[in-house]
């Protein structure tokens, strides 16, 4: 029996601690996958190659799997060597019988142009080949090679896989025969966009000719040949005599626009809006340091960026954009990175990310994401002698460079690079916008698009969703549990309350459905009813007030308990008084079609009218408050209750009059001043809205509102209420001046529980807010939620990529946001439990 | 807490005579009852509108012919009518169906432009297999392409006559198709999947690889007679079926064979005796309840999703309380009140207003992701990379709910547990009981109310989520339930239909939304009733269990 005990004692501490740190293991999962978002690139394992030639570098290359590297040099060499051994797998010339003047690569290398001093064009791509051998077919010595280790078979690195294949990687040159270009001078610039025998170059001479050749295959019906068609296009020449030459020269990736850079930061940017017009010729700065002098230039990623580096080591990312929506698409640079000093000698894009490499003068490189900002690594490839070139393996996993006489060479882990505390919740300049703003889009139909995961409107849509549901739920909520605390008969008290908690059951996907599919498309039919109805249902309350209150007073207490009732009758009235209104409503204030209006047309006094009918209503309420009703007070005691009853009326009509003429006069001063209310709160109608979904998620948060509001009220001990009434007080005083501010913390923290409920709902905002992440208060517009964008964008995010962190990380800020929520409200709770206790 | 209300405010006031009006309070008052009666008209409304559209939607309805002013004519069911913005005037919304004919399931008609509407007493609505419903009036039947029916009629009598065993037959083939064909699938992976563990762990060549490639072979062989034999008897019931077929005519005129077999029901709207309506509404609640959804789930039945409801909710249900009445024993019973046992049980509270959706995404990353994988490898390693637990199923669904449930589990069987007097406790002791028989005799029993309460509320509360479902293993449709007669019979992996899930997919992202909508309500009114239901049941149990323990206390 002793060991029965001891046995139950360990299983239940051990269950109860292991559930409770089983909970807490949420936070730490979470934690765990967002971790790795803001863990710094890694650049490991170092190693130097040997390099040969003293000619210029005009580029460096790295394969896939990060075996092969290569180096083309002005002089025509092209050396392939190991990347594990630096041994030379392979040493060529390219074109010997002539010099090479201008060269020009994709990102990544792989297409390349070659221009040459008689004036000659090469195309042709510098790339790999990779084969694989099953084990059976291969030479014995391979057979030996251990599973992941690499050997040297001829110009070939061999690397097994598998217990029973290899793979064979080597490098793979191809060059058409040199074409002639514009002219016979030298090839001065050069560059070429897109790969193979489709897209375009551009070429400057020394003489002055300028032309962007478009490539165009076309496959012989007949013979099956592929011929490859030049279509050259004739531009200005940039030379002026006496200056120095142009730099540089970028072309745009359909080809339709070219850049050339001086060195002092002057560029020209000719535009050809068709083969037929003029190329419109555009100058423009890539440099506002005039200190400084440009040194290197490049596209990046996209061939819509141009990465202008200076001599002082600053790197500036220049894209067109429109300034004003009207605008001409301008240069301007978006981003720029200060450097450390010495200049940059070489530029380079990522070919698969928006990270640039750079090399400088003092053999650093830096490598950087430049949407984000963040620096990835800073490395040094040299202690003496300039970077050359330096390029990132083709999957960003490895950094190559030359400098020093050597190739430096790294194992790159770029971790995260497009996201930083600053991409997720700060404005970031993203490519052709206008400006730094808030953007959520993780996906798009492009390749080359880029992933905009600012969380900033998602945050703010869930904020949105809150705020509308909670204007339109707290009310509700806490004057239902106010009256039934206060002004219920128990014995209906118990059958009403069970009732509105079985609502905190509903699942919340049936309201999302019915806010979608039944009172979205209701809303949008009757919207003048609808306002109309937010205004007319309070006075239909008050009038039935005032219309009760001329009960008799002998009849009164009989009628008591049909006062609640009588209540219900209110909703029909306020419902027929909105369909009659709602159209009178429309006709005045929204000049005869409120979807017209809300979009634009008619004049804005109706509307603000409108808006100001109900804080014109609540003025006069205080003014009657503050300078009628004690006189009237005062007054009355020698008045019969019928006679008040009547004044009362009298009153209620004329401040409805009043509220109603002051909103028009001042709706009609501030349309005069030239104000309008459509902007930021109202605005053009979207039929999946705020409206609804505050609507509708005041249904889910009312209950639990309201349950919590009752428990505190009920609370409050009796004999405060019953000394209350003892002295005089009537139970309308004794509920607004004993209970409600004794209960103040619990109704408090029943509002904010309810606030935590709003934050999370899912299905509601998922189904009815039509998930558009924008930032915008328009009531009658969407927004997207964090919770619906997890549940829409989670399943189909790649695990463990970036998208997929991000979204663990809005689960954290909304399991964050909750929490603190949460806690704030317990403790309140707790707090006032405590208080009431003693009371 | 509960403190009931000052009784007899009238009494009080009748002795106020002369207490003015305007200190009472009247339009505030008001005001207050008002949101309370709006708080309850919009639950009677929003439970009004689903009850009456979702017991409506199985209601045979009156089949309208149609002629507009130019000149069409249309036959179909009115889905309702409406008030065109702007005082346009009516228009309706008629079901026309023969979509393979006319494009559209529903078309949109003024009430200005009708010309002549009639009830036609012959005309038909035909339930399909597929492409929807079907409007005509029968003209003939064909027996093996032979005209065998005088009249519209006979043709009628002669549908009624063979519709059943058609039906009978084809119920048959489905079985064959879906039962028979997967067993033999079955063999084939499995014989599969043991050639791939043979090579994974022998590698090719291997003699056990040899051995197993030789077995694979010889499966093969048997599944291919077996197949050809299932096709053969497959297609003599088509044969058999396909002989039988209905004419019918359009309303324009177009006349249409449709064989039996493709018919789930058809019936002459207009011409219904009390009697077969009440058929008809009672057999659609059957093939709702029972059936397999068909038509992209906006008809047919929701058995599947009911039917993984029901799974997961157990599952989770028999998951969570153990846990949860262990967590609650331990802080109340165990633990030593201090600051350490009270936090616990703030983030205990705190963990119910965690959103459900952050509860998906953890069941993601930990149960699908790392724990999911795990086994895989270390079980499933021959199926890789396609996932077998390293996937969204109804495991790890019921294990992540089973999370956010928790908290309702331990709240309520903390408060049973307090609510049994420290008398009884002491009692126990002082008859020489120890701890655990204390708890186990006298402690537990008395709580059990509570903790049934706790576990009912739990379910409510677990068949009611969808958000976190979406991102652990409930899919649109799941034609393998989670639990079947196919060895090893539960299925712990696989995705499941949800109800709540299946009111999400056919309500958000049908197609034909239209035609789906009355499914919706179906559904709707099905899952409400399941979660009133089962809280109503928790209500009960926790007010009877405050009674008993009122009486008891010494």
């Amino acid at each position: 029996m002793r060991a029965l005990d001891v046995v139950s004692r360990w299983v239940i501490t051990v269950g109860g601690i292991g559930t409770v740190v089983a909970v807490s293991t949420v936070f730490l999962l979470l934690l765990w996958v967002v971790f790795p978002l803001l863990l710094p690139a890694r650049a490991s394992r170092p190693g130097r190659l040997a390099a040969e030639g003293v000619a210029r570098a005009l580029r460096v290359g790295v394969d896939d799997y990060r075996s092969i590297v290569w180096l083309l040099r002005a002089d025509g060499t092209l050396a392939a060597r190991s990347f594990d051994s630096g041994a030379l797998l392979e040493q060529r010339r390219l074109f010997p019988g002539r010099t090479i003047s201008a060269a020009a690569f994709s990102a990544g290398g792989t297409a390349v142009a070659l221009g040459f001093a008689d004036g000659s064009v090469a195309l042709g791509s510098i790339g790999f080949r990779t084969s694989f051998v099953d084990d059976d077919a291969a030479a014995p010595a391979l057979r030996r090679i251990a599973a992941g280790a690499r050997a040297i078979e001829g110009a070939a690195v061999v690397q097994r896989i598998s217990p029973t294949q290899l793979r064979l990687q080597q490098l793979d040159v191809a060059f058409e025969e040199p074409v002639a270009g514009a002219s016979t001078a030298p090839v001065l610039l050069l560059d070429r966009s897109g790969a193979g025998d489709a897209g375009s170059y551009a070429e400057v001479h020394a003489d002055g000719a300028f032309q962007i050749v478009r490539l165009t295959r076309r496959e012989n019906m007949l013979t099956g040949e592929i011929a490859t068609s030049r279509t050259p296009t004739a531009l200005p020449n940039p030379l002026t005599p006496g200056e120095p030459a142009p730099g540089w020269l970028l072309l745009s990736d359909s080809g339709d626009s070219a850049l050339l850079a001086w060195k002092d930061g002057r560029g020209s940017r000719y535009l050809l809006r068709d083969a037929a017009s003029a190329p419109v010729v555009e100058a423009v700065a890539l440099l506002e340091d005039r200190g400084r002098a440009l040194t290197a230039v490049s596209w990046l990623l996209g061939r819509t960026t141009v990465l202008a580096g200076d001599s002082a080591g600053g790197i500036g990312a220049w894209f067109p954009s429109r300034l004003t929506p009207d605008s001409p698409p301008l240069l301007v640079r978006a981003h720029f990175f200060e450097g450390a000093g010495s200049p940059v000698t070489t530029i380079d894009s990522s070919s698969r990310s928006r990270v640039l490499i750079a090399g400088f003068a003092d053999g650093t490189l830096d490598v950087r994401h430049v949407t984000s900002h963040k620096l990835l690594a800073h490395l040094t490839a040299a202690a003496v002698g300039a970077v050359e070139a330096a390029a990132l393996s083709p999957k960003d996993d490895g950094v190559v460079a030359l400098a020093g006489g050597g190739i430096a060479h790294w194992a790159f882990d770029p971790g995260h690079p497009e996201t930083s505390p600053r991409a997720l919740f700060l404005p970031i300049w993203y490519e052709g916008a206008p400006g730094p703003e808030h953007v959520w889009q993780s996906s798009a139909a492009t390749d080359d698009f880029e992933p905009k995961l600012g969380l900033i409107p998602l945050i703010f849509g869930t904020l949105k969703a809150t705020v509308y549901s909670l204007v339109f739920g707290v009310p509700i909520a806490l004057l239902a549990a106010i009256f039934t605390s206060e002004f219920l008969s128990p014995r209906l008290r118990g059958k009403i309350k069970p009732v509105v908690e079985l609502m905190a059951s509903l699942p919340s996907v049936v309201l999302g459905f019915l806010a979608a599919l039944v009172i979205a498309p209701f809303v949008a039919a009757r919207l003048a009813d609808f306002l109309a109805l937010i205004i007319v249902g309070p006075v239909v309350f008050l009038a039935g007030a005032y219309l009760w209150q001329l009960i008799p007073y002998r009849l009164t207490l009989r009628f008591e308990r049909w006062r609640f009732p009588a209540m219900f009758l209110a909703i029909p009235a306020a419902l027929l008084a909105a369909r009659t209104l709602g159209p009178v409503l429309e006709r005045f204030c929204f000049s005869g079609d409120i979807m017209h209006w809300l979009a634009g047309g008619g004049g804005p006094a109706g509307g603000w009218a409108y808006l100001l009918v109900a804080p014109a209503g609540l003025a006069v309420i205080l003014l009657l408050a503050r300078f009628v009703n004690p006189r009237l007070n005062e007054a009355s005691r020698r008045w019969t209750r019928a006679r008040c009853a009547w004044i009362e009326l009298g009153k209620f009509a004329g401040s409805l009059v009043v509220a109603v003429a002051v909103a028009a006069a001042v709706g009609g001063a501030l349309a005069l001043l030239g104000l309008d209310p459509r902007g930021p709160l109202l605005g053009t109608y979207v039929q999946r809205n705020s409206l609804v979904v505050g609507f509708v998620m005041g249904f889910a948060i009312i209950p639990i509102i309201y349950t919590i509001a009752e428990d505190a009220l009920a609370a409050v001990p009796d004999h405060l209420r019953s000394a209350s009434l003892a002295s005089g007080a009537t139970p309308w005083q004794t509920a607004w001046r004993i209970v409600i501010p004794t209960a103040m913390s619990g109704l408090f923290s029943a509002v904010m529980i309810g606030f935590g409920r709003a934050v999370g709902e899912t299905m509601i905002v998922l189904m009815a807010a039509g998930n558009t992440p924008i930032l915008e208060w328009n009531i009658f517009n969407g927004f997207r939620t964090l919770s619906a964008n997890i549940a829409v964008e989670l399943p189909e995010a790649v695990r463990n990529s970036t998208h997929y962190r991000t979204l663990f990380l809005a689960a954290l800020v909304l399991f964050v946001m909750t929490f603190v929520l949460n806690t704030c409200a317990e403790i309140v709770r707790i707090r006032f439990r405590k208080k009431a206790m003693e009371l | 807490m509960t403190a009931p209300a000052p009784a007899g405010f009238g009494h009080r006031r009748r002795e106020r005579t002369r207490a003015s009006l305007f200190v009472q309070g009247e339009p505030l008052i008001w005001i207050m009852g008002g949101g309370l009666v709006i708080a309850i008209a919009m639950i009677a409304g929003l439970l009004g509108l689903i009850a009456d559209a979702g017991f409506s939607t199985f209601v045979p309805r009156p089949v309208a012919r149609i002629r507009t002013a130019a000149g069409k004519v249309l036959m179909g069911e009115i889905e309702r009518t409406e008030e065109r913005p702007g005082g346009a005037g009516g228009r309706r919304l008629v079901r026309v169906g023969n979509f393979e004919l006319t494009g559209e399931h529903f078309v949109w008609v003024d009430e200005a432009q009708i010309v002549a509407e009639d009830r036609p007493s012959r005309a038909l609505v035909v339930e399909r297999q597929e492409w929807g419903r079907f409007y005509g009036e029968p003209v003939g039947f064909l027996i093996a392409g032979a005209p065998a029916a005088a009249g519209p009629d006979e043709a009628w009598r002669l549908y009624l006559k063979h519709h059943g065993e058609v039906r009978d037959r084809w119920n048959v083939r489905r079985r064959i198709e879906t039962k028979d064909v997967g067993a033999v699938n079955r063999r084939v992976e499995r014989a599969r999947l043991v050639l791939r563990d043979a090579e994974r762990t022998g590698g090719t060549g291997s003699a056990t690889h040899e051995a197993a490639k030789l077995r694979f072979a010889a499966v093969e062989a048997g599944v291919m007679r077996e197949f050809e034999r299932l096709r053969s008897e497959i297609q003599e019931l088509n044969k058999a079926n396909r002989k039988y077929q209905l004419v019918l005519r359009t309303a324009d005129g177009i006349e249409k064979e449709i064989a039996l077999a493709e018919i789930v029901r058809a019936y002459p709207a207009n011409d219904l005796s009390f009697a077969s309506r009440s058929r008809i509404y009672l057999d659609r609640w059957r093939e709702f309840l029972f059936d397999e959804p068909r038509e992209a789930n906006s008809e047919g039945g929701v058995f599947p999703a009911i039917f993984g409801t029901v799974i997961m909710t157990l599952v989770m249900s028999v998951v969570v309380v153990p846990f949860g009445v262990m967590a609650a024993l331990y802080l109340r019973e165990y633990a030593r009140s201090g600051a350490v046992v009270s936090a616990v049980r703030i983030s205990i509270n705190n963990l119910a207003g965690v959103p459900s959706i952050v509860f998906g995404v953890f069941g993601l990353g930990f149960f699908c992701y790392f724990m999911g994988t795990s086994i895989d490898q270390l079980f499933f390693a021959a199926n890789l990379p396609n996932p077998t637990f390293g996937k969204g199923g109804v495991l790890w669904a019921s294990l992540t709910l089973s999370l956010l449930t928790l908290p309702v589990v331990i709240v309520a069987t903390e408060e049973a547990l307090s609510a049994v007097p420290n008398s009884l406790r002491e009692g126990s002791y002082a008859c020489g009981a120890s701890k655990w028989q204390t708890i186990r005799r006298i402690v537990l029993p008395r709580a059990m109310p509570g903790i049934m309460t706790g576990m009912i509320l739990a379910m409510a509360r677990g068949a009611g989520e969808v958000a976190p479902l979406m991102l652990v293993g409930a899919v649109k449709l799941a034609p393998e339930l989670p639990l079947d007669t196919i060895p090893p019979f539960v299925h712990a992996q696989r995705s499941f239909m949800h109800l709540g899930f299946h009111i999400y997919d056919l309500g958000f992202q049908s197609q034909n939304s239209e035609a789906a909508k009355p499914m919706v309500f179906t559904t709707t009114l099905l899952l409400i009733a399941v979660v009133f239901l089962l809280n109503v049941i928790a209500v009960r149990l926790r007010t009877r269990l405050r009674r008993r323990f009122e009486s008891e206390k010494f």
